[in-house]
């Protein structure tokens, strides 16, 4: 029977046992997405992920917009991580249009970004604190983002979705004195992170939530594709940061963080000690950034292609590697701009990590993988 | 480590944030302080300065009537329409100038990118809300007001923690 239904297609056995629930789209612990779980009591025998709810359809919408018109609206799919989904955008556009980059903006953006994933990591962890029913880590790391948050305020006069970058360097050159208040505020907040151990990560009940739940091995992760935090806590060392640098991010010290044992706890810690790392690179950059300089090379108001050309381009964002592959036939605007992002390719791995996980399980698990559902849907 | 001993690990780390400052901004009572009087643009050197992108200020002075915020914002926002104006300048012979929906505007800033002219700023000013679609429109006079803004506030890191003093 089964052999004559077309491809795509098969009679489901229907079992009284198996329950189909809906987690999704308005349960608040789903995000903008559904996820339908079959459960056999309290055990999960499939899961699929419903991903689209907010689809805006920022790939089309770029093609009828100039190179500079598109900054606004190609940084909305994260607003929190607003400069990383940018970054990839910006340095193809710089290698269509043949622009050169000032060396103090490379160090500015290098600051953005890394304040940027701090930030997205914050809220992330903070939604992952509530989770998992532990209100003082849905507190502490909103409260804390806020010294970060401020410094992104002095930097590009917004507190979310900056429009910072363009392509030719940064909008505007930091405001006085801002070398010394990003290095305290910083400062301050790793030592308020490095307490988050004792109450959330060293914390027994935590550990024995997250502890051998949704165990990715190193080989399925290589297998299904998985990228950032997801990625590196299954034992693989893989962060474009060292891998492909960009930027100025190989005359800096930038070190990964690996955990090998790939489940629930080891994906929430990896981007907890990334943070440490960002904090880091923050330091290196602030040092080593000239101190004087120009910040943007002068763009015509309308630049074009030089003519059939493609690029693609790709960094390291909160959740993992970002893409964004820019077709250009020599008009002002992309012919076809296409955005391969992290969070969509992790959120393949969610129906084999749930597959008899219980179903209080599912929140952990399905949180650790760093997904945003606006970003998955673009 | 036991898991008596991570549990009061974990409490004692909380217990001890009675002792620290309050990070909370009693907002509307305190203001945050921004850099500057908001973020503004050189078009000589394509280098903007540093600010809060907020509310904009228009400069009838300047304003030639060019409509490059305009078209610039059609692509982002639709926010911007060019409406007359009674008043007479000699460097505006079409008597046009900007009008700002704050209700569609995303606060960018990329007209003021545009702005050759030196005519349109943003200011500090953030707080717009309104009770009618329609008190969010800003025409060019009201554009032209440079907003009273109170803000002092700003963080303070001591070894009893941060807070906004």
């Amino acid at each position: 029977m089964t052999s004559e239904l077309p491809p795509g297609l098969a009679l489901q056995k229907v079992d009284e046992r198996i329950m189909t629930l809906n987690v999704g789209p308005q349960h608040p612990g789903s995000g903008h997405m559904r996820i339908v779980v079959q459960i056999d009591g309290d055990y999960i025998v499939a899961c699929d992920p419903d991903p689209g709810y907010v689809h805006r359809g920022e790939e089309k919408m770029a093609e009828y917009r100039n190179y500079i018109l598109n900054i606004p609206h190609l940084e909305r799919p994260v607003i929190h991580d607003s400069c990383n989904v940018l970054y990839p955008y910006v340095l193809g556009v710089e290698e269509i249009v043949g622009i050169e980059v000032p060396e103090r903006a490379k160090y500015v953006r290098v600051i953005a970004s890394e304040l940027n994933r701090c930030i997205y990591t914050m809220y992330w962890l903070a939604i992952y604190g509530i989770f998992l029913g532990h209100s003082t880590m849905f507190m502490w790391p909103a409260g804390d983002r806020e010294l970060l948050i401020d410094l992104m305020e002095k930097m590009t006069g917004a507190r979310v979705t900056h429009a910072h970058f363009v392509p030719g360097g940064v909008r505007n050159d930091l405001p006085p004195n801002f070398e010394d208040v990003c290095l305290r505020q910083v400062n301050y907040f790793e030592k308020r992170i490095k307490e988050y151990a004792a109450v959330f990560y060293d914390n027994p009940i935590l550990i024995s939530r997250t502890r051998d739940t949704g165990v990715l091995s190193r080989q399925d992760a290589i297998r299904l594709g998985t990228t950032g935090s997801v990625l590196r806590a299954s034992g693989v060392d893989y962060d474009l940061r060292i891998k492909e640098p960009y930027d100025v991010y190989d005359e800096l010290d930038v070190h990964t963080n690996v955990m090998t044992e790939g489940d629930s706890y080891a994906r929430s810690r990896v981007p907890w000690l990334d943070m440490i790392e960002s904090c880091n690179i923050i330091r290196q950059a602030l040092q080593k950034m000239p101190k004087s300089g120009s910040v943007r090379t002068k763009l015509k108001p309308n630049p074009k292609g030089k003519g059939l050309d493609s690029v693609y381009k790709r960094v390291e964002s909160g959740r993992g590697s970002l893409g964004c592959y820019i077709v250009s036939d020599g008009k002002t605007e992309p012919y076809r701009l296409k955005m391969s992002v992290g969070s969509f390719r992790n959120l393949i791995a969610l129906p084999y990590l749930l597959k008899g996980e219980k179903l209080g399980n599912m929140p952990s698990v399905y949180w650790s993988l760093n997904y945003w559902p606006v970003e998955a849907d673009r | 480590m036991g898991t008596a001993t991570g549990i009061i690990r974990a409490l004692n780390s909380g217990i001890k944030h009675l002792a620290i400052k309050r990070f909370t901004l009693r907002y509307p009572e305190e203001k945050l302080k921004f850099v500057g009087d908001g973020y503004q643009f050189d078009p000589s050197t394509g280098v903007g300065i540093a600010g809060l992108k907020g509310r904009h200020m228009l400069f009838h002075d300047h304003c030639t009537g060019c409509q490059l915020c305009s078209i610039a914002c059609e692509g982002v926002a639709e926010a911007i329409a060019m409406v007359k104006v009674p008043e007479e300048q000699k460097q505006n012979k079409k008597s046009i100038m900007p009008q700002i929906d704050y209700g569609k505007c995303v606060f960018c800033g990329l007209c003021v990118d545009a702005c050759p002219f030196y005519a349109l700023y943003m200011t500090n000013d953030y707080e717009l809300s309104s009770f009618s679609k329609e008190g969010l429109i800003y025409t060019p006079a009201q554009l032209a007001v440079k907003p009273y803004v109170a803000q002092d506030s700003e963080i303070q890191i001591t070894d009893r923690g941060a807070s906004h003093g």
